[in-house]
């Protein structure tokens, strides 16, 4: 990151908010403003989301009673045309509630919820404050993410309903689906408001499957963590070990060396072509076209495969280490790579021209599911769902990580060609599928680019002992979209606090919408063409 | 009077059907197995299952009133009956007497009205989405299934099936055009009255695309046994009468062992064969779009409409 283009940013919003500002400072790309008084978050979260062209990445809440800090609640603002993150810092001593943020930027309400649950911290302002990651079941006054909660605790369970929303009116009925399914995939909950086939309303219930991952990686080592942070969303493996990683290096200060860079893109881009083909084999599935459906999923078999002789494993477990990878890529390896990928993408374009000469199936995804532009860039929705509707975010661009750096040179006609492109995009299912298509092409070129390893180690070492209570925030684009960790480092290489925040907690919140203007029959058709994780939203 | 030969071979005929409908049902599953280059479960995995459903418990909810339960016995009744009247392998039925080819698709609208009621008796949200599809699809088909009828009544001078279907294998279809344009209306009706793609998808796992499937979401055991079989055979009357109305030819006209024996090969191989071009369709297209069918059914009527239009000329 260029110092001046900082230092910039940091003198326009001190020029602006002196008196309210306590201290701000920077490391790597994060600018950390401290904020004097709890009630100026507001006017100054608006005035960074509304005048310095960011989004809402994350809020981040930490318990830092024990060194007299009290609540933090850290708001990660994401610069869209610089690789900066901006953290608005407030600290809440002895004080249960925060001033919400809700009302200039929407993206919040879930955060928000998130941290009401798991802290018990009420964001003043919020108009939903139903509980969101934890059930009715558990009771209203234990907060798992409090460190005065103890992981072993046994809890109570306890009987209480959730409010859905009613929808009244002359012939709506209501259509409660899941949250166990006919077919085999995660648990989630869906409560239809209907007039005849019509959508009127959908409310999403999930977090079925919360597994307590950030409160369990606070009591594990950091190489146990990177097992963990695997097993977030299996099929996201390479994108959150990644992102943890990186989190760690950042704290550390650890370059990696170039040809782990390297390797690490390879096995992202590995793991983004193999989950699109299968999504867009899902789509079809959906549509109920099961030919074209058996032909990429027999090529996305193929992908995992070579997987699997890359790296031991289907879903590319054990490729990530702190500093660096595990897994080498040999000249032989190198060679199957290469073969198998011509392969695969010679019948993928076959089956691709194949499927869109089925004038029934094209009929199925055209105009199905359209999101808004506006309504996507206020839920602050990022991945295949943002660029559908033509935002033009991707975290490998935006802010380049492993080796991606190098994938971002484009001339200027380039750049144009890509907007005008971007402005075409419809938002539909068909726009999603194309955008899949497009992402698989890149995927493979990438892979190739990407081959002519240096020579050299695998990873650098890591220091014994990281400095206490330094943080930082490590980010991938998964095929899903972007996935952040912001990892806080405790005393004797602990971590103190890992917050989670994948592509799927925010890209849940537009099916909602793009539904709206759909059928019944077709929703099975949009979830799938956003392809959401349970697991990866339920943590 | 039929004699006794005869009201035997009615009744063979009748028992061949309901026994060889989970064949067909095997081999349309086996061939879209094999188009979607899947290995796929052997041609008589259907009767395995209906084994298996048979010595299962039933769970009943207790929203539900007497017409769930007795749906699944109506619903077999009534298109068991049908399969009296259906010629197999002999030109005629002797049960033709007491019935045509309307009251087959009358018992069928019997059948399909029972299940409606069950789809709502269970008072679950996907039996309500069924039956209120069902409806929709059946109050357009019904018609269109009439017309082509009366184009293919029209041309041989009766609704009674052994007369249409000794009418047909006694003549040849080139000097009746209009039985083209009806053969493809009956074709789309058949599609849609087995919910067969691209009206309804019988592999599907996703409850809110369902048509038929989520009327009969709430059957186990026993119960969904007799309906899938009942389906079967629905299935198996209404390809057989596309198949020895519109392509009659090798049908046994007298009753005689060997007319007996080469009509049924030849009807067994026409049907499968009829069975493996549906599944092969089934296998090229995705379903249609909910409010899309009532186009498809719209071809259809006008196709019999045509065909009206052509015998009057």
């Amino acid at each position: 990151m260029n110092p001046l283009i900082l230092d910039n940013h940091i003198g326009k919003i001190l020029s602006n908010f002196s008196n309210q500002i306590k201290k701000i400072d920077n490391k790597n790309n994060e600018i950390y403003i401290h904020l004097k008084d709890v009630n100026d978050t507001q006017i100054i979260c608006n005035h960074v989301y509304e005048n310095l062209n960011t989004k809402l990445a994350t809020i981040i809440c930490t318990d830092e009673q024990k060194t007299d800090n009290g609540f933090v609640i850290r708001y990660v603002f994401e610069k869209l045309d610089a690789d900066i993150f901006i953290f608005i810092i407030i600290s809440l001593e002895k004080n249960n509630c925060f001033p919400s943020i809700v009302s200039h930027v929407p993206a919040a309400a879930t955060y928000e919820r998130e941290i009401k649950d798991m802290f018990g911290l009420v964001p003043i302002g919020n108009p939903d404050l139903r509980p969101l990651v934890l059930h009715e079941h558990w009771p209203n006054d234990m907060f798992p993410l409090r460190k005065e909660f103890d992981l072993k605790t046994k809890v109570i369970r306890q009987e209480q309903e959730y409010p859905f929303l009613q929808v009244e009116g002359d012939g709506i009925c209501e259509i409660p689906v899941g949250p166990v399914h006919a077919g085999i995939i995660e648990p989630g909950h869906f409560r239809f408001s209907v007039l005849g086939e019509n959508i009127i309303n959908l409310e999403t219930r999930l977090f079925y499957t919360h597994k307590g991952i950030e409160k369990l990686a606070e009591s594990m080592k950091l190489d146990e963590a990177l097992l963990l942070s695997e097993r977030i969303s299996g099929d996201e493996s390479v994108a959150n070990s990644t992102a943890y990683c990186q989190a760690i290096e950042k704290i550390s200060q650890i370059t990696i060396p170039n040809k782990a860079k390297k390797i690490r893109t390879i096995f992202g881009e590995l793991e983004r072509a193999y989950n699109h083909i299968g999504t867009l084999g899902g789509i079809s599935t959906d549509a109920g076209f099961a030919f074209g459906a058996a032909r990429l999923h027999i090529l996305k078999e193929r992908l995992m495969q070579l997987n699997e002789s890359l790296s031991g494993s289907r879903i590319l477990f054990g490729v990530n280490k702190i500093g660096g990878v595990k897994c080498d890529i040999s000249e032989g390896k190198k060679k199957l790579i290469l073969e198998r990928i011509d392969e695969v993408l010679s019948d993928f374009d076959k089956v691709i021209v194949m499927l869109k000469s089925k004038s029934s199936f094209m009929d199925r995804l055209k105009d199905t599911g359209i999101i808004q532009k506006k309504t996507a860039h206020d839920l602050g929705i990022v991945g295949i769902a943002a660029r559908c509707v033509g935002i033009d975010v991707d975290t490998r661009y935006d802010h380049p990580y492993a080796n991606y750096v190098v994938h971002n040179h484009r001339t200027p006609q380039q750049v144009m060609q890509s907007k005008i492109e971007m402005e075409k995009r419809s938002g539909d299912v068909l726009a999603r599928f194309e955008v899949r298509i497009n992402e698989v092409h890149d995927s493979f070129k990438i892979i190739r680019e990407s081959l002519d390893l240096d020579t050299g180690g695998l990873f650098a070492d890591v220091p014994v002992e990281i400095t206490p209570y330094g943080s930082a925030l490590g980010y991938a684009e998964s095929h899903r979209g972007q996935t952040l960790h912001w990892v806080m480092m405790g005393e004797k290489n602990s971590i103190f606090r890992y917050k989670i925040r994948t592509a799927s907690f925010c890209n849940w919140k537009i099916i909602e919408h793009a539904v709206l203007n759909d059928i019944v029959p077709d929703f099975p058709l949009v979830n799938k063409s956003l392809d959401l994780s349970y697991s990866g939203n339920d943590l | 009077m039929p004699s006794f030969l005869e009201i035997t071979l009615g009744i063979i005929q009748a028992l061949m059907l309901m026994a060889l409908s989970p064949l067909m049902t095997g081999i349309m599953r086996k061939t879209k197995a094999k188009t979607q280059k899947r290995m796929g479960a052997g041609i008589f995995q259907p009767y395995y299952d209906m084994v298996k459903l048979m010595r299962k418990d039933e769970v009943v909810s207790d929203q539900s009133s007497w017409i769930f339960r007795s749906t699944p016995w109506v619903n077999f009744a009534a298109i068991g009956t049908a399969a009296f009247f259906i010629p197999v392998f002999l030109s005629y039925s002797p049960f033709g007497l007491v019935g045509d080819l309307l009251l087959v698709v009358g018992l069928f609208g019997l059948a399909r009205f029972f299940t409606m009621l069950a789809g709502l008796d269970t008072s679950s949200a996907f039996g309500g989405i069924g039956s209120s599809r069902e409806m929709m699809v059946s109050t357009l088909l019904e018609p269109a299934l009439f017309l082509a009828i009366f184009v293919v009544a029209l041309t041989y001078g009766g609704t009674n099936l052994s007369t249409l279907v000794e009418g047909a294998s006694n003549s040849s279809l080139l000097p009746h055009p209009q039985l083209i344009f009806a053969a493809i209306a009956m074709f789309v009706v058949i599609l849609g009255e087995t919910g067969r793609l691209p009206f309804g998808n019988h592999a599907t796992h996703l409850e809110l695309t369902m048509m038929h499937e989520a009327m009969v979401l709430e059957y186990s055991g026993k119960s969904l046994a007799l309906i899938d079989w009942a389906q079967s055979i629905k299935q198996v009357i209404l390809f057989s009468l596309i198949v020895n109305i519109f392509t009659p030819w090798g049908i046994a006209s007298s009753v005689s062992a060997i007319s007996l024996g080469l009509g049924l090969v030849i009807f067994i191989v026409k049907i499968s064969v009829f069975a493996i071009f549906v599944a092969f369709l089934e296998s090229s297209i995705a379903k249609w779009r909910l409010f899309r069918i009532p186009d498809l059914i719209t071809v259809a009527i006008a196709s019999s409409l045509v065909g009206l239009v052509l015998y009057y000329l």
